[in-house]
């Protein structure tokens, strides 16, 4: 008789990252600004959301890039920037250092091919009036030229690798469990065998009890394949246990980015403090000194001037924050924070510095 | 800057310097003495052309003044459904509660009569629902709906009916509450919906408040406010509350006792503390091995592996047993009796009993094993049946 624990300790858990690995994906400046209706009869000036607003985020071979935040924060519409879904307003992403804007078509059906996506919801993700052979094959036969006979062999091949029985590709989406269902999105996210998964959300629409099976398979696709991961998640919990790397967004813009560990064990930015004292203790006797912060995240049609967190900020430090937006700084090896608390934008903003040059560009 | 007390503690698992009272970070208990509601042994079938489905089979717990009991399960462990029949709100047919008890109040409202069933609901127990727009009604505006519940049960009218409104909403801390009552759900933000169906459940003053994963659709910091508010309201009300979820942080964060659900029966129940500690029935276990951690990196989760069984065909013995790390031959036979841990914290499994079904009782073991249906539950389907026909 095996016990939990020994059965947990027979199985590893996400490989330790290699630093020199190859970037596969890389956002430099990304931005995306919806125009909105108004204005004075069509003209005039009508107003922007800005859902993302200037993105550097890293991806390499083998590693989980988490990207967290409340509803609002933009990461969503980050994962559909990636997956060339919605075009930039700025900005620019690099697949293994060719830029996806400038690419050939050719190219760009390649870049496609090799970033794919697991989406949220298993129920509204998969086409209730197609067999699953029909939807694990779907990308293979846009894309690839394989013969019917060898796309019937991939299916099932990539049924078997996430847990699946190659007879079930037989049946309707409806005849699957939740959990169920997400394997079959995550089929058929790595039919084609992609280098990087965007994973929105992967498994907050499931059950507790199936979330760590999804979780579990992810991790070891991830080792299997060397995968590299941009996963979405609002569970901080579920980030620690997945992610290398950590970047939590507020209002279209990371505030904090950099190793895992040291974010969740030394948070420095203040939003990023507020959320781990607000997540849910994993013991009774664990208690976290709330901090609660005033008012809601505000529209980011006309965002706050200067750092974007400033009315909110419980440690806000003066006009500085009000008038600079903040650039990210390295605080501790691989630990990135944008706020004024660090560096010494306050004493050269006291002493009536002109607005740095980084913060203009953010302005313009 | 950092709160590195609290890292500190975490990481040498050191909580010695704490004052018992406050440990839930909450102020000092709230319990009292007096269990405000009690079932015994509920059963609740549905009638489906599958079959009986025996969607909560025998459940016993108590709930008492100021107490928080938490309810875990996954779904379709009926843990839903048993809220549902507490307030007799079960849908008939299919549903039918074919036995038990449900004591609220020291009187069984089982036996009550549809109209003074309808006199219960919503004043002397109230509910919030997960999802606070579909619970509110997008074409009242708030004070309608708030004053809907107080105008049946406390006959109030005009200027006192606007001031109680006005007073409900302040206890679920809405600003400027004079006109936001006015605004329609619309106009509200998701913490501020689920705000108003708070304020919606407590303005009669229930005794007990059932709260069916109200914050799943709420975000981080927002679930954070609406849990210190269901808090503060019991302080001040001594309310007691039943916590329908399946997220283990907020059974840490709000619950003074747990029962654990599945296929229908509570396998463990027991002080928070306890169940955390010393988790006894091997799906608390699994569970617990399954959920990540902030404050430590895990190594690995455990997965459980397969479903929950269909209810409508449950096997003989242990529902559990073909997911569980430790079963043996006879989990697959006998349903295992409820064993005592400890005071107030007991499960039922084999293991336990060292997997000898010698060492229970008999006439326990019997009352067990839920394969007979009971002869008036007979009854009553069959009359469901006739009916179907």
């Amino acid at each position: 008789m095996t016990t939990i624990q020994e059965r947990i300790q027979q199985k590893e858990g996400i490989q330790p990252l290699d630093v020199n690995a190859e970037v596969i994906l890389e956002t430099r400046g990304l931005a995306k600004h919806f125009e909105l209706a108004g204005g004075f009869l069509g003209f005039g000036n009508k107003p922007t959301l800005k859902a993302v607003d200037g993105i550097d985020v890293v991806v390499r071979a083998g590693e989980t890039v988490g990207l967290v935040g409340e509803s609002g924060c933009g990461k969503s519409t980050t994962a559909k920037l990636l997956l060339g879904l919605e075009k930039p307003t700025a900005g620019q992403i690099f697949f293994k250092g060719e830029d996806f804007t400038k690419m050939s078509r050719a190219a760009k059906r390649d870049y496609r091919k090799n970033v794919q996506a697991v989406f949220q919801d298993p129920w509204s993700s998969l086409n209730p009036r197609m067999r699953v052979q029909s939807i694990v094959a779907e990308p293979l036969q846009i894309v690839t030229k394989m013969t019917k006979g060898e796309i019937k062999a991939r299916v099932s091949e990539v049924l078997e690798e996430v847990g699946l029985n190659a007879y079930q590709a037989n049946l309707y989406p409806h005849e699957f469990s939740g959990g169920q269902r997400q394997r079959i999105g995550v089929a058929r996210a790595l039919a084609l065998n992609p280098e990087v998964m965007v994973l929105d959300e992967p498994v907050s629409a499931l059950d507790v009890s199936i979330r760590a099976q999804i979780l579990n398979l992810l991790v070891d696709l991830q080792k299997e394949h060397n995968l590299a991961y941009l996963m979405i998640a609002h569970n901080l919990a579920t980030v620690r246990y997945m992610c290398h790397t950590t970047a939590v967004m507020y209002l279209g813009s990371i505030k904090e980015i950099g190793d895992s560990e040291p974010i969740f064990s030394n948070p420095l930015h203040p939003y990023t403090q507020a959320l781990i004292s607000a997540a849910l203790p994993s013991h009774p006797d664990i208690e976290r000194e709330e901090i609660i912060l005033p008012g809601e995240v505000p529209s980011p049609v006309d965002p706050p001037s200067g750092c974007t967190f400033n009315p909110r900020c419980p440690v806000k430090i003066g006009d500085v924050c009000e008038q600079w937006a903040p650039g990210l700084t390295e605080e501790e090896t691989s630990h990135w924070v944008s706020c004024h608390l660090y560096g010494d934008a306050k004493e050269r903003f006291d002493a009536g510095e002109a607005i740095p040059a980084a913060a203009v560009e953010d302005d313009a | 800057m950092v709160d590195s007390p609290e890292q500190d503690r975490v990481e040498s698992g050191d909580y010695s310097d704490r004052e018992d009272a406050d440990r839930d970070g909450f102020g000092p208990s709230t319990v009292q003495d007096d269990v405000i509601l009690e079932l015994k042994n509920l059963r609740t079938y549905f009638q489906t052309s599958y079959g009986t489905v025996k969607a909560v089979d025998g459940v016993s717990y108590h709930v008492k003044r100021g107490e928080t009991l938490g309810v875990v399960g996954e779904s379709g462990s009926g843990k839903s459904v048993t809220a549902l029949s507490i307030m007799r709100l079960v849908p008939s047919p299919p549903g039918y509660i074919v036995g038990g008890e449900v004591i609220l109040d020291g009187q069984n409202v089982l036996d009550l009569s549809d109209s003074e069933m309808a006199k219960i609901r919503g004043s002397k127990v109230g509910m919030i629902l997960q999802d606070p727009m579909t619970a509110l009604n997008p074409v009242f505006n708030i004070e309608n709906q708030v004053g809907e519940a107080i105008r049946i049960h406390q006959n109030l009218k005009g200027q006192s009916l606007v001031d109680k409104i006005i007073h409900s909403l302040r206890q679920v801390r809405i600003p400027a509450a004079e006109s936001r009552m006015k605004d329609y759900p619309h106009q509200l933000s998701g913490g501020m919906r689920q705000r108003v169906v708070g304020a919606i459940s407590i303005s009669c003053a229930p005794i007990v408040l059932i709260a069916d994963e109200p914050t799943t659709a709420l975000d981080v910091t927002i679930q954070a406010g609406y849990l210190r508010l269901l808090k503060e309201i019991q302080a001040e009300t001594g309310v007691g509350i039943i916590f329908i979820t399946h997220d283990f942080g907020i059974v840490a964060k709000m619950c003074d006792r747990v029962a654990v659900m599945y296929a229908g029966r509570i396998v463990e129940t027991g002080d928070v503390r306890q169940i955390f500690n010393e988790p006894s029935h091997p799906y608390s276990e699994a569970l617990l091995a399954s959920v990540p951690k902030l404050e430590e990196r895990t190594q690995r989760l455990y997965s459980i592996e397969g479903q929950p069984p269909p209810l409508f065909d449950l096997p003989p013995g242990c529902p559990f047993a073909p997911r569980c790390e430790y079963a043996q031959d006879v989990c697959r036979e006998a349903y295992p009796v409820r064993f005592e841990i400890d005071a107030n914290h007991t499960a039922s499994c084999w293991k336990l009993l060292d997997f000898d079904i010698s060492k229970a009782d008999p006439e326990e073991l019997a009352a067990a094993q839920s394969v007979s249906v009971t002869a008036a539950a007979e009854e009553q389907l069959q009359e469901a049946e006739a009916v179907a026909d």
